[in-house]
């Protein structure tokens, strides 16, 4: 029983972090219909100022806490909801996890840009001096680190739980929660709850960010993933709640925490197993929780009684072009693409034909999210897992079998697709939020065991995926490999084309439209699920192969999960339901990258923020900031030759083809034959 | 008053007999068992049972709150009951998907209605009607890239122009007002070719002329293709229109069942409708 305590009495301010993270977590979901990932990152930023304060000469304690938890957090949560989640109250869970990930990625971006970016040791603590042994408890010493996270957390969950049950506020919050717009109706106002619930949220992750602070060696402002890291633990703890009870959350967080030193304290030490289990055991516990708990698999559902009268997506721009566009179009986009090809394999300079080929590697990668998130409606945040799945089978299969690299790619692209299946099969019946989440959390479990063994992703070292030969043809110059992408590419663009127009499309659609009605007409939910991630892996397998053969060495750093959540906010920013947003998507990543090589490195994380801030718009336009600047630019062209038109037809003229010869929608449904104009319905603005 | 028994007049009509299939003999088509549910406290099913015979149209009707969309829900599977059994063409449903009921021939609209905005008319014909086959979609759309077999595309027009959407069948729905989306849930509906349609309040929120629609276009339902219907409605014209018999629910419990003019003659049925004092 003693040993027992001893290991688990360490693991109780963890869990206190892991807690107040969790009560966060459902404090601003529930209020506002927002999973905040990147609660994480704002407890990064104020641990780094209060640590910052706390270091100018004479600071004394208490000033830090002011300027980082009593300012700073607050201001952070107000800007949050006034720039960003006050604007977007209707948009669906997706697009709101989307648009914090977007915080989640430009915080940690933006801090050493605006501070310097050295590495701090020797970091601040808050209240009682954390090396210190204040009492012994079952002969365990208990520090004041321990003493000071508990107190403080308890003391704090403790206020919050009582004001959101017996004061006025609470009660107005519970109203938002049911329906905003309901509460809307009663007088209530929402946008102040919301507002509220965003300022505490963020005093919480401050102060959890504080509390962490002398728990950590070293704090280093370009590698804040350690907070995030922290954060698939505050979500497990969250979920296990049903994203519903504040004390629930406290006491999964503080359960996970202790649970966490034991099971290390009893595994041998030094194995990758024992190594990684940290990270591993959150993501374990959410799928047990799923499988156990049938409840939490209805969980982040749309249940406002209001959601109905909100409007569909837009349709996508080529869908209301006028027939006459077309053809222009379609023949300079072919132009376009020659002119691409020709001048990387002729003039183009070697420094950039490399970024060209890394470009196409990545577009290849962005379709498996064009079907997986697209297409399917589900927010996948472990493609770069998928796509280090490809990557790293190549490379082991030639290394040690000499498997040709084209072969190998196939067999990486099978293996991921197995493995995609296999996450999607685990929560088969799990969608929406929580299978966002699920995916989060095996994208960490991969960085931090399964890419760690030296016969996968070969841990620190990395695994060499060398370049494809094809009989006598070599694709190991440059050049040569970017015709190859480019071939892969095209083929794996016409597999998307194929499935979004066929009935695997219309089915996605269907389910995408409505649950209940997809069900209704015999459509498995799961099966659709499954069948869609097994794809979008093989794809994303493919992909990674391509991206560890033109990078040659490839290490799991490439493809961390943060990576991830960066390639999502590259294709939502471009645009997920496109083939040509994911190519768009994949060439700027690569481009950009290779441009921002020319400023000072202090300014690299630009790139990030950019597509950071467009998903941040991704709420306002979900089909992708350029899919709605196309549309926007398409339907002024349309303006044009009505305006057209209409003078031909003033002056007596005679209009020359039919004004939606092409069928407008039909453009997409081309494929369903005999389908008459409807443009004129479609066109509707 | 409880026992599953086929309702008199539909099974002998020769119009209505026209289902295929035909179920076990002697069962009717659909029998629900003493089915209970209860939400918490409340009492929503109290030990329910019904039969619909093949091609047989029947309404339910009731009071707010009588338990008639949780029986519906217990029928298309979404919810499983505490108590009782659905049994449909002979087979147990218990333990059966909402998407395999479907597949066995259960078809149903909703009350709040759930089509899906991105897709024309004739798009949720041809994704119900490839539901229903299964099979490896996803192969048959690489090796025919997308494209729908004519035959496929034909019978989908066909269905479409049935409920009266030929005009419409190649807009989004999100383009299409109420009336129009309760004719795409119905066409929907019959792309799986059902044996049984559950109508769930299909003249909700619709005016006259719709309504009126829906009814004629339930009854063709009903005689064309020999579909069994089960209707719930407040609209009691509609009910008289579309059903060959009712059955009236009040808090849980089956309180008539006979033909439309035996029920609202009926003193219980007019006791649950107007309270106890009429």
């Amino acid at each position: 029983m003693n040993s027992l305590l001893n290991y688990a009495i360490p693991g109780v301010p963890y869990g206190c972090e892991f807690a107040l993270m969790a009560v966060g977590l459902v404090l601003t979901y529930r209020a506002t219909g927002v999973f905040n990932l990147a609660f994480g990152a704002q407890a990064f930023l104020s641990a780094f100022v209060y640590d910052l304060v706390q270091r100018s000469d004479g600071m004394p304690q208490w000033v830090a806490l002011v300027v980082s938890v009593g300012l700073l957090a607050p201001a952070l949560g107000l800007v949050l909801d006034r720039l960003l989640y006050r604007r977007i109250p209707q948009a669906s869970t997706t697009a709101k996890v989307v648009v914090s990930i977007g915080v989640l990625i430009a915080i940690p971006e933006l801090v050493p840009m605006v501070f310097s970016a050295t590495t701090r040791t020797r970091l601040g603590h808050l209240w009682l001096p954390s090396g210190r042994v204040y009492v012994h408890l079952a002969q365990t010493p208990v520090t004041g680190a321990v003493i000071s996270t508990v107190v403080i957390s308890v003391g704090v969950v403790a206020v919050l739980a009582a004001m959101l049950r017996w004061s006025g506020f609470g009660l107005r919050m519970r109203a938002v929660v049911e329906s905003r717009r309901m509460a809307q109706l009663e007088g209530i106002a929402s946008t102040r709850v919301a507002a509220t619930a965003w300022v505490l949220s963020s005093v919480l992750a401050g102060l959890a960010g504080v509390l962490l602070l002398p728990q950590m060696g070293s704090l280093d402002p370009t590698q804040p993933l350690e907070f995030t890291a922290l954060l698939v633990a505050g979500m497990t703890a969250a979920a296990a709640a049903g994203l519903t009870s504040l004390p629930g959350a406290f006491v999964a967080g503080v359960a996970i925490g202790v649970l966490e030193t034991v099971v290390q304290q009893e595994l041998p030490s030094g194995s990758v197993v024992a190594q990684g289990l940290i990270p591993a055991l959150p993501f374990v516990l959410l799928v047990g929780a799923l499988l156990v708990n049938p409840r939490l698999r209805t969980l982040g559902r749309d249940t406002d009684p209001l959601a109905s009268v909100d409007p569909p997506p837009p349709q996508p721009a080529v869908t209301t072009r006028d027939a006459r566009l077309a053809l222009p179009m379609r023949w300079g986009f072919r132009l376009l693409v020659v002119a691409f090809l020709v001048s990387s394999l002729t003039w183009v300079s070697d420094t950039w034909v490399f970024p060209f080929g890394q470009g196409l590697a990545f577009s290849v990668i962005f379709l498996s999210i064009t079907l997986v998130t697209g297409m399917g409606g589900q927010l996948s945040l472990c493609q770069a897992t998928f796509a280090g799945i490809g990557a790293f089978t190549t490379g082991q299969l030639a290394a040690h079998f000499g498997l040709p690299v084209l072969l190998g790619a196939l067999a990486g692209a099978a293996l991921a697709a197995a493995v995609g299946a296999g996450v999607a099969l685990v929560v088969a019946r799990v969608s929406g939020l929580l299978l966002t989440l699920v995916t989060l959390a095996f994208a960490l479990f991969a960085d931090s065991v399964l890419f760690q063994f030296s016969w996968s992703g070969g841990g620190l070292a990395g695994v060499t995926v060398p370049r494809p030969q094809l009989g006598p043809v070599s694709f190991a110059g440059d050049r040569a490999f970017l015709l190859l992408a480019f071939v892969v590419l095209v083929a794996c663009a016409g597999i998307v084309v194929a499935v979004q127009r066929g009935a695997t499309g219309r089915m996605l659609a269907a389910l995408r439209g409505s649950p209940a009605g997809a069900a209704a007409v015999g459509i498995d939910p799961a099966r659709a699920r499954v069948t869609i991630f097994a794809l979008s892996g093989a794809m994303a397998g493919v992909g990674g192969a391509l991206y560890g053969s033109i990078q040659g060495p490839v290490s799991p750093a490439d493809f961390q999960y943060v990576v991830s959540l960066a390639f999502v906010l590259v294709v939502v920013t471009t645009g997920s339901r496109t083939v040509e947003g994911a190519v768009q998507a994949g060439m700027a990543y690569a481009v950009i990258a290779q441009a921002l090589t020319y400023v000072p490195t202090r300014f690299s994380g630009i790139e990030l923020i950019l597509f950071a801030a467009g998903a941040l718009t991704y709420a306002a336009h979900p089909e992708g900031i350029v899919e709605y600047q196309r549309s926007v630019w398409l339907e002024r062209a349309n303006g044009l030759l009505r305006a057209h038109d209409r003078y031909r037809q003033e002056r007596g003229g005679k209009v020359g083809r039919s004004r939606h010869g092409d069928g407008g929608y039909g453009g997409r449904h081309g494929a369903v034959p005999g389908a008459p104009a409807a443009a004129e319905v479609v066109g509707r603005g | 008053m409880g026992d599953p028994a086929p309702g008199g007049g539909a099974g002998s009509d020769e119009r209505t007999t026209a289902g295929r299939g035909a179920a076990v003999a002697g069962e009717p088509l659909l029998a629900v068992v003493d089915v209970s549910v209860a939400f918490g406290g409340v009492q929503a099913l109290a030990g329910v049972s019904l039969a619909v015979a093949a091609g047989e149209a029947v309404g339910l009707v009731g009071p707010n709150g009588a338990g008639k969309t949780t029986l519906f829900e217990c029928i298309s599977g979404r919810l499983r009951p505490d108590n009782g059994r659905v049994r449909f063409a002979g087979s147990d449903l218990a333990g059966v998907p909402a998407h395999r009921r479907s597949r066995l021939g259960i078809a149903r609209t909703f009350q709040r209605v759930e089509v899906f905005p991105e897709l024309t008319p004739v798009e949720h014909v041809l994704v119900a009607a490839r539901a229903r086959q299964g099979g490896a979609m996803l192969w048959r759309d690489l090796v025919r890239r997308g494209t729908p077999r004519p035959d496929e595309v034909e019978q989908a027009r066909a269905i479409v122009g049935m409920v009266g959407l030929a005009e419409a069948a190649d807009v989004p729905v999100a383009a299409l007002g109420l009336g129009h989306t309760r004719l795409v849930e119905l066409a929907r509906a019959l792309a799986s070719s059902p044996r049984l349609l559950l109508a769930d309040e299909p003249s909700s929120g619709l005016d006259t002329t719709e309504t009126s629609v829906i009814a004629t276009l339930l009854r063709r339902i009903q005689r064309e293709r020999g579909v069994a219907v089960l209707l719930v409605e407040h609209d009691l014209a509609l009910v008289r229109r579309a059903v060959d018999r009712v059955v009236v629910l009040d808090s849980g419990h089956v309180i008539a069942d006979g033909s439309f003019g035996q029920v609202v003659a009926d003193p219980a049925v007019r006791r649950a409708y107007l309270g106890r004092s009429a």
